[in-house]
């Protein structure tokens, strides 16, 4: 086992990571500000996904700013969905169970309407001409998009360090995260607030599909599959904890892709058996202490 | 007088709405009626809309020529939703309710093994197209199931012989789904091979999960193990996935990749307009370019015309069972006697649009598996069916009965099933 295959193996395990990351932060932002467990999160994937399409392969316009507007697409479509939908149901009796058939009923909604719109076949956008080849270091490959992919994702994890932590904005999720009522009778305009962290995270998991459209397959239904990895890196790094999700991501990037190094026919299994030896150890996730954005 | 007159125009009226409601019954009662299943949604549901396109097509032209005997068909559809359980509710209740003479679909082969139950229990004929699974013909065959498109074994059969001649491929690593169709598809192949070929041997295997949206590190994997050969039983959007992920490694310039059943799909051709390495060795059980017969050449036009788009491989499938299904009643003379249509239809031979020159499709009574020619071909650059830049070419042909197992073989698998 040569080193350069372990480093070829390590750089494809932290793009996978960077991919998980982007969807689960947005999953996890929502659950530890607005308190909801959105499974519908893989829907925003979808619509960026395909507004990207709509934007770059058949609107024309360029690849990044396709991308840009498929964010702030799908970040308009969550802050929709935010007001006219889960708003209703915050602080009801029993909310949990109307936060998972709501949102569960906005998968099959979402998908559907992407159907209506796009059709069933396979969509595909072009990447950047100058992105479509690959850097060799020594005899390891690594292909220039999954180099912007782990950038856009690490540039993600210090932008929204730096949102939480140094502005007025971050300090005020903080304050609604650990106790919403206390915070609203201090001035916090709380309603504005979670549809802003709504909008803010259903943006990121639009990114993630935008940038995943060239590398990954543009169906409806496609939203699904990364909702399940979603969830497997959130509970592992801790629900409603933005660094659990990098943390979680990077552990089931890697341990997966030197999974399938040594153990290929058992490659499903790793994301799982980490999952559980998580929740049999550390129930409350890798890096949960109480708070939840931190 | 007057009023008599209205009094007999009343009468009149009365009589000509019975006689109109008789006529409609009669009518309602000659048609032959097949109740369809297919998956509207989900990743499968580009096949089900295509088959039923296709079933639309091929009842069309025979109505338009007069139907069956005098006959017409009537198609009732319905979602399936790849769903076992919910597809043997909807075929329950088109044989009590709906009383439809012939049952037809399904995609998914687990869909096929329950639908195949109900129309053994009920003694009403179940048609196949598209769903693969080998079990349906052999070990879990009943006399009513019927299939007009080719098994996993045919294509993996000619998969084999493809292999068998070409010298360099020694050394193969497989990559597919993990469940029941991605490893049967590679089993037949490589036990298949093996009879044929000492040398060739399996330097890696991935199983990873259905509709994975990432294989990067199985990429990097595969590199490291310097197969000759990549087979792959993809099907559908995982393929596409899997090649853009692979092609800034150079993957298809360091080994030959192999998808011999489901990877000729032209719903892959066309969702790659950029980008798809020439040379990939792919197959499908129905080909836009392939066999260059003028009835190939207008099931597809046709198609387009009335879709406005091309048909992916499972429409031709559905297209052959309406036309199956057609060909069993004219040569029975009946639709409501389901012993004398297996009599005639295990023995029936029609010519289909995937029939080259001088071939016709042909049932084969032992279990009702269609006997069909297989195609294996290469990308090529084509522009002939936008927005594909590439289509398959250097066709490699395999006899239909080279493809099939023997009698022997398939009464050998049933018997090791009921011990």
């Amino acid at each position: 086992m040569d080193g350069n295959l372990l480093a070829a193996q390590f750089i494809g395990g932290l793009t996978s990571a960077m991919s998980l990351f982007l969807v689960a932060s947005g999953l996890t932002l929502i659950f530890g500000v607005v308190n909801v467990f959105n499974f519908a999160h893989g829907s925003f994937y979808l619509l960026g996904a395909y507004f990207a399409y709509q934007a770059v392969a058949v609107s024309g316009v360029g690849f990044w700013a396709g991308v840009l507007l498929a964010s702030l697409g799908a970040g308009a479509a969550g802050v929709l969905m935010e007001y006219f939908f889960l708003r209703r149901i915050y602080g009801r009796a029993g909310e949990a169970g109307f936060q998972i058939l709501l949102t569960y009923s906005f998968i099959l909604i979402l998908d559907d309407v992407v159907k209506m719109i796009w059709g069933t076949d396979y969509k595909s956008i072009s990447k950047p001409v100058a992105l479509a080849g690959s850097f060799s270091l020594g005899e390891v490959t690594m292909p220039r998009y999954d180099l912007v992919v782990i950038v856009i994702g690490l540039a993600v994890a210090f932008g929204m360090w730096a949102a939480i932590r140094k502005t007025r904005f971050g300090r005020n999720l903080r304050a609604i995260s650990s106790n919403r009522e206390m915070a609203s009778s201090l001035g916090v305009n709380v309603p504005l607030a979670l549809s802003l962290v709504f909008g803010l995270a259903t943006a990121l998991g639009g990114l993630s599909g935008a940038i995943s459209a060239p590398v990954r397959t543009v169906t409806p239904g496609a939203g699904i599959e990364v909702i399940i990895g979603s969830l497997i890196v959130v509970v592992i790094g801790g629900l409603g904890n933005f660094w659990g999700a990098l943390v979680g991501a990077l552990v089931i990037g890697e341990v997966t892709a030197f999974g399938i190094l040594f153990l290929p026919q058992w490659a499903i299994l790793f994301s799982y058996a980490v999952m559980a030896l998580v929740l049999i150890f550390r129930p409350e996730g890798l890096l949960m202490k109480r708070g939840a954005v931190r | 007088m007057r009023k008599e007159g209205r009094k007999r125009q009343v009468m009149l009226a009365i009589g000509l709405v019975l006689v109109l409601g008789l006529a409609e019954a009669a009518q309602a009662a000659e048609k032959i009626v097949i109740g369809a299943m297919y998956p509207m949604t989900g990743r499968a549901g580009r096949y089900g809309i295509d088959s039923v396109s296709a079933a639309e097509i091929a009842m069309n032209e025979i109505n338009a020529k007069g139907g069956v005997n005098g006959r017409m068909i009537d198609i009732i559809f319905n979602d399936s939703k790849a769903n076992p359980a919910y597809s043997i509710k909807v075929a329950k209740r088109y044989i009590t309710e709906d009383k439809v003479n012939f049952l037809m679909g399904v995609v998914s082969s687990a869909v096929g093994l329950a639908v195949t139950e109900v129309s053994k229990e009920n003694k009403v004929i179940f048609v196949g197209t598209d769903h693969a699974s080998t079990a349906l013909t052999t070990e879990k065959f009943q006399p009513y199931y019927f299939r007009v498109s080719n098994n996993t074994y045919q294509s993996a059969a000619a998969a084999a012989l493809y292999a068998k001649d070409i010298k360099p491929w020694k050394k193969y690593y497989v990559i597919g789904p993990d469940y029941e169709y991605g490893h049967r598809t590679w089993e037949d192949f490589w036990m298949l091979l093996g009879r044929q070929r000492k040398d060739v041997q399996l330097v890696g295997q991935a199983w990873p999960k259905l509709f994975e949206p990432d294989y990067t590190p199985y990429i990097t994997a595969i590199l490291s193990a310097k197969p000759d050969v990549l087979v792959t039983t993809f099907w559908g959007g995982d393929t596409v996935a899997f090649i853009k992920q692979a092609l800034p490694y150079k993957l298809f310039d360091k080994m030959k990749f192999y998808n011999y059943d489901g990877g000729g799909n032209y719903e892959l051709l066309e969702a790659m307009p950029t980008g798809l390495p020439k040379g990939l060795v792919l197959s499908a059980r129905h080909h836009l370019n392939w066999p260059d017969t003028k009835q190939n050449k207008e099931f597809v036009a046709k198609f387009k015309a009335q879709t406005g788009r091309y048909p992916s491989y499972a429409a031709e499938g559905a297209y052959a069972g309406v036309y199956f299904i057609a060909e069993g009643v004219r040569q029975a003379g009946t639709a409501e006697d389901p012993d004398k249509l297996v009599a005639v239809m295990e023995k029936i031979k029609f010519k289909l649009p995937e029939d080259p020159e001088g071939f016709m499709s042909y049932m084969r009574p032992i279990d009702h598996q269609i006997v069909q020619v297989q195609a294996i071909g290469e990308t090529v650059p084509d522009k002939s069916f936008p927005p594909a830049t590439m289509m398959l070419g250097n066709w490699k042909i395999f006899k239909a009965e080279e493809i099939i197992p023997s009698v022997a073989e398939i009464e050998a698998a049933r018997k090791a099933v009921k011990k």
